[in-house]
């Protein structure tokens, strides 16, 4: 699904991954897990194909190499991102951004594109799972949501669009035990053989909803630690400090 | 190149002795001038002058009265509608109305001398005014469905100008949501000088639209005078992207207690575009409010302008004035100018007024790609959340989702 070969990464001259390997297989769920500064969401962001990063390295995503795809067509092949701090967009209407995007997805694969009425049923259809309020679906994309309904609405998109790897940046971040609860269940409900997840997070805490099949500990920019589950609990009580 | 003029007072039918004086006079004042350049501080950012030298090589006023047959009406949307060809009346509908409330007729030129003015485009509109529609809804009358006045234009106005002027008067409780609509598929360049003078007594309503329908050769300038009673509001909603040139000018006199109006834009302009909308509110009375937002996104090298003057009477204590403008400039060669202008006589006022410009955020488009939308659509959902949001205070649904269909073709397509 994705294999990362020695990937560099720098932003305004300065190196922040410096030779990162990582191999995730159809249907695995791998948890990246790090200090503050350790190059965590400057993955996510890579992976996204965010501008103003210099990159070396190999980066492969379902048979594509991923340097050759523009960020939208990284999702329209199934790659998709949570964001640690979603963005508010004025004006921009909830559920005509998710119409929007769906179909932008949908005409890429070569399916057919949802008309109105069926692209509604089908988001209230989504968003009843995620106990997200259909009033919010009419509001202004994420202006003044809180940090849970902002993260709920991340997921909900995950779900919409369907995608074959889900990069989870920090989505425990600002929620709280219920929407925590609620985000893990949408992510567990997802799971399947052929799905795959990266979770990056800073805490256990998510781990104990959503059980990875790996964890990998980033450090400086390089992954100095793969192990299995119980990784997680050990950092949680040792710390971050005493793996270097 | 340096234009020519031929104007002539003789074109204009059935006028009287006593107006044909009237009319010479204010040409020769006209001519004193000309068009304003500039050097006119309502102007410095419109170089009318400049504009039209450029663009074209005589203008005149020889204009040939014969109405545009192929009239469109606006489908899916149940309204009332008055056809101009070239500003006349050419035919109405008031199907969803009690017809003896209303009041449509030809403007008389006789009824007004509202117009005397230091501007140059004034003077021309006095002398060569070819008249327009004078509209006068009854006492506490609400129309039921909107009244759209439908512009048409004859195809052959390469280098013509159009005077006209309108009248709108709303009496005492009456309500009415107006939509001025330009269609025009005129060939060559022409000239388009309007003067609107509204009247709202007391309590009335009024909720003025102006729609550009489609790209235009029109050089459009139009001013708007607006005298409120008590109570009475007023709301302008400017969506007339596609015009190669447009000033809009607005004027509103808030002369008695609790009165109030809100001025609106959304403007997408492209190539070779220049708008401007110029407003003066004038709050003569106490406990009045006046509100603006002007939106502004410039693409290629189009030009944008908002000149926008709060004037506060001694008198007019506890006024509630705002004003704000935004702009989204997409290109190196656009240009936003704005120049906001209080002048407060009275001490116990709110006034307050931003102006903001900046390109578009570039997290959020990523955002928006990211979501597998395509970066021209995810552009283009930005630009239209951006203008979008001056919508927001119209309550009417069946208006806003037209006003939202209007500004999404003028994004697409214009």
């Amino acid at each position: 699904m994705l294999k990362i070969k020695n990937l560099k990464a720098a932003i305004n001259e300065k190196l922040i991954l410096k030779g990162l390997d990582l191999e995730i297989k159809p249907g695995e769920v791998h948890a990246i897990m790090g200090p503050n500064g350790s190059g965590k969401s400057t993955l996510a962001n890579v992976l996204s194909g965010k501008n103003g990063y210099e990159i070396e390295g190999e980066i492969n995503f379902d048979g594509s190499n991923l340097n050759d795809l523009k960020t939208e067509e990284r999702a329209q092949k199934g790659m998709f991102l949570a964001f640690q701090y979603p963005l508010e967009i004025p004006g921009v209407n909830t559920n005509i951004f998710l119409k929007t995007s769906l179909n932008s997805v949908r005409k890429a694969r070569g399916e057919k594109e949802l008309d109105t009425l069926t692209f509604l049923k089908l988001i209230k259809e989504k968003a009843k799972e995620l106990n997200i309020d259909e009033k919010f679906l009419s509001r202004q994309l994420n202006v003044g949501f809180s940090g849970g309904e902002k993260k709920k609405n991340e997921i909900l998109q995950m779900k919409l669009l369907e995608p074959k790897l889900s990069i989870l940046d920090e989505t425990d971040s600002g929620l709280d035990i219920d929407a925590l609860r609620i985000v893990a269940d949408g992510v567990n409900s997802y799971k399947n053989k052929e799905n795959s997840f990266l979770i990056i997070t800073h805490y256990q805490r998510l781990l104990d909803y959503i059980k990875p099949d790996y964890i990998h500990v980033l450090s400086a920019g390089k992954i100095i630690k793969t192990g299995n589950a119980d990784l997680g609990k050990q950092l949680e009580k040792t710390g971050y400090a005493n793996l270097s | 190149m340096k234009q020519s003029y031929d104007f002539n007072i003789e074109k204009i039918k059935d006028l009287s002795l006593e107006e044909k004086i009237s009319r010479q006079k204010n040409l020769d004042l006209f001519y004193k001038s000309g068009f304003p350049t500039k050097k006119v501080e309502d102007w410095k950012f419109t170089d009318l002058n400049l504009i039209l030298n450029k663009n074209f090589d005589s203008i005149s006023n020889d204009i040939n009265f014969e109405s545009n047959k192929d009239l469109k009406i606006i489908k899916n949307f149940e309204h009332n509608y008055i056809s101009l060809t070239n500003g006349k009346i050419i035919s109405s509908s008031f199907d969803f109305e009690e017809k003896n409330k209303i009041i449509i007729k030809d403007f008389s030129q006789k009824d007004t001398t509202n117009f005397n003015s230091n501007n140059t485009l004034t003077l021309l509109n006095n002398a060569l005014s070819s008249g327009g529609f004078s509209l006068e809804i009854t006492k506490n009358y609400k129309l039921k469905k909107p009244l759209v006045v439908y512009n048409h234009f004859s195809k052959d106005l390469k280098n013509k100008i159009l005077n006209n002027k309108n009248s709108i008067k709303l009496n005492e409780g009456s309500e009415l949501i107006l939509i001025d609509y330009n269609d025009s598929n005129t060939q060559g360049n022409f000239i388009r000088n309007t003067m609107d003078v509204v009247f709202l007594s007391d309590n009335a309503i009024l909720k003025n639209i102006l729609i550009q329908n489609a790209k235009s050769n029109g050089y459009f300038y139009k001013y708007i005078k607006g005298s409120l009673e008590s109570g009475s509001n007023y709301e302008n909603y400017i969506l007339s992207s596609g015009l190669k040139l447009n000033k809009i000018e607005i004027e509103i006199n808030l002369n008695k207690n609790n009165s109030s109006c809100g001025i609106y834009s959304a403007l997408n302009l492209f190539e070779d575009q220049h708008q401007e909308i110029k407003t003066r509110i004038n709050h003569n009375s106490p406990n009045c409010k006046s509100y603006q937002k002007i939106k502004n996104v410039l693409n290629d090298n189009s030009k944008g302008i908002y000149q926008g003057k709060i004037f506060v009477e001694k008198i007019a204590q506890k006024t509630d004035a705002y004003q704000l403008s935004k702009a989204l400039i997409l290109n190196d060669d656009a240009e936003f100018d704005a120049k906001p202008e209080l002048e407060i006589y009275a001490d116990d006022v709110k006034c307050s007024h931003g102006s903001t410009s900046g390109s578009i955020d570039s997290d959020a488009v990523h955002y928006l790609m990211t979501r597998g939308i395509p970066k021209k659509e995810a552009v283009k959902l930005l630009i239209n959340g951006f203008l979008n949001e001056v919508l927001e205070s119209i309550t009417d649904n069946q208006i806003k989702i037209f006003l939202e269909k209007v500004l999404e073709k003028q994004i697409n397509e214009h």
